[in-house]
């Protein structure tokens, strides 16, 4: 970087100078080279153009050609299948009747809220974020013999499900995570041993995002009012009387959600997690508090 | 970056004497709330979930859409049809039936209307009974019941066409206009047929 006095020197030229324009100016030496015939012993001669061949003739190959045989470009056909492939988010399925089998056998507790680091906690079940896996598709395979009252937490789920698990007297968010957050998920005690702070969430992507606010769909980012009068017409359509949830002694487990930007329950973008000394370490600066609320 | 120590176990701050320290859920404090939380997304809406009534004396249609379930006689039995052992375990046919004459949750107008309209369908004992085995799944069978069920009484509660004098003078020219073409055709039709018959001696 220029020093203080260069730049305040310019300054003042620029302050006196007249008005830059097209007459006073020019390009930087070298930018330009003339297009002038080499002469002489080194330029001269076959003046760049090579020995025969399309190149001294002036009757150049396209480009790609590659002499006649089957050039590269040619080669592979367009395999409109698969296109945009690599742009499409996946979600690996667990069908209802495998959580419910998860929870028979104690391997989900059902007395708190679930979500996908309990879900792979439970063992059953893998997803791989770098693969372009977001999260769990909850599929309504077994939806007629789900009979477990639960907070859960998914990244995908169809109507059936949803009035499934309501009709039984849960709750059902469908939240998105970015990829950062569910490698944080899939395995939080690997993150917390690198010792580094726990991120914030991201917001969906413009083509997830009208998903995740819609009401009845469940979104986390949609109207806690719109989705009570959602669960309303989704019992009006499949038959069945919606249970009365604020008198459930249950009402605050399952109406537990997790923030926007948050990625654990109970703990905050920003802080660390010591494990081995079973230390939580917060920010006390101002810039940095601001920065994990934002 | 400057940060500030705290142990699990000296949490002391009035909000955290809500949690228990060994829990393992953490109850999230009032605390943290960020730039996009549903308070600031939100900020008329009481972010609560409940469980709201269907209030319909205020609207002035007949039917608001609301069917009471505890109302209906849901019964549910094997569907018929291919699919080996599943489709013989597992019950997923629907019978939905209730006695129309009975169904204080309709307004009586819709309920006459009814008993008009499918009045010949009801059972002995009077059930209207609705039945569906269209998917393999009970809870969309029991949705197409429904469906079907709000479908009818939807159209029950149509008011039905008024008879306007110039409507029904229209309706009688189109009806006298149509026979008489009818009659014109048939009589064309007849004297070319006669025509091909041979000549008689009253003709001669």
């Amino acid at each position: 970087m220029a020093s203080r006095q260069i730049r305040e020197k310019a300054l003042n030229m620029l302050r006196s100078l007249p008005r830059v324009g097209i007459y006073n100016i020019r390009d930087n030496p070298g930018s330009r080279k003339t297009q002038k015939r080499g002469r002489g012993q080194h330029g001269g001669d076959k003046h760049g153009a090579g020995n025969k061949g399309s190149g001294q003739r002036q009757n150049y190959m396209r480009l790609g050609y590659e002499t006649g045989n089957n050039p590269f470009y040619l080669r592979f056909p367009s395999e409109n299948y698969y296109k945009g492939h690599h742009l499409k988010r996946q979600y690996p399925p667990l069908s209802l009747e495998s959580l419910q089998t998860l929870i028979d056998l104690n391997r989900i507790d059902t007395s708190k809220p679930i979500d996908l680091a309990e879900i792979v906690k439970s063992g059953c079940y893998t997803f791989y974020p770098d693969e372009k896996q977001f999260g769990v598709h909850l599929t309504d395979e077994g939806a007629n013999i789900f009979q477990a009252k639960v907070n859960i937490e998914v990244q995908w789920a169809s109507e059936t499900v949803i009035a499934a698990i309501e009709k039984n007297g849960g709750t059902i968010t469908t939240a998105y995570f970015d990829p950062h957050s569910l490698f944080l998920l899939k395995n939080p005690k690997r993150y917390f041993q690198s010792g580094q702070a726990i991120p914030r969430r991201m917001i969906p992507p413009p083509d997830a995002i009208e998903y995740y606010t819609d009401a009845s769909k469940r979104g986390y980012l949609a109207d806690p009012e719109k989705v009570s009068q959602a669960r309303l017409e989704l019992a009006q359509k499949f038959g069945y009387e919606l249970p009365k949830i604020e008198d459930d002694p249950d009402y605050e487990m399952l109406c537990e959600r997790k923030d926007p930007r948050q990625i654990f329950y109970g703990l905050e973008p920003g802080w660390i997690i010591n494990l081995k000394d079973e230390v939580i370490l917060k920010p006390k600066d101002e810039q940095l508090i601001q920065y994990y609320s934002s | 970056m400057a940060l500030i120590t705290y142990t699990l176990k000296t949490l002391q701050n009035s909000q955290r004497s809500l949690l228990s320290a060994c829990s393992s859920t953490l109850r999230h404090p009032v605390g943290y709330k960020s730039a996009i939380s549903l308070e600031t997304l939100y900020p008329t809406s009481s972010l609560k979930i409940t469980t709201p009534i269907f209030d319909s004396s205020n609207s002035n249609e007949k039917f608001s859409g609301y069917i009471p379930i505890k109302k209906l006689d849901i019964t549910y039995s094997a569907s018929s049809g291919p699919g080996g052992q599943n489709v013989n375990k597992v019950h997923t046919k629907v019978d939905l039936r209730f006695k129309l004459s009975e169904a204080d949750w309709l307004h009586p107008d819709i309920r006459q209307k009814l008993i008009e309209i499918h009045g010949k369908k009801l059972t002995k004992e009077g059930y209207l009974v609705l039945r569906s085995d269209v998917t393999r799944f009970q809870q969309l069978n029991l949705a197409d019941c429904l469906q079907r069920l709000r479908q009818m009484i939807r159209n029950a509660a149509e008011p039905s066409p008024t008879s306007d004098p110039e409507t029904a003078e229209i309706i009688r020219k189109r009806h006298l206009r149509a026979v008489r073409q009818r009659l014109l055709v048939k009589r064309e039709e007849a004297q070319r047929r006669a025509l091909r018959q041979p000549p008689t001696i009253q003709d001669l």
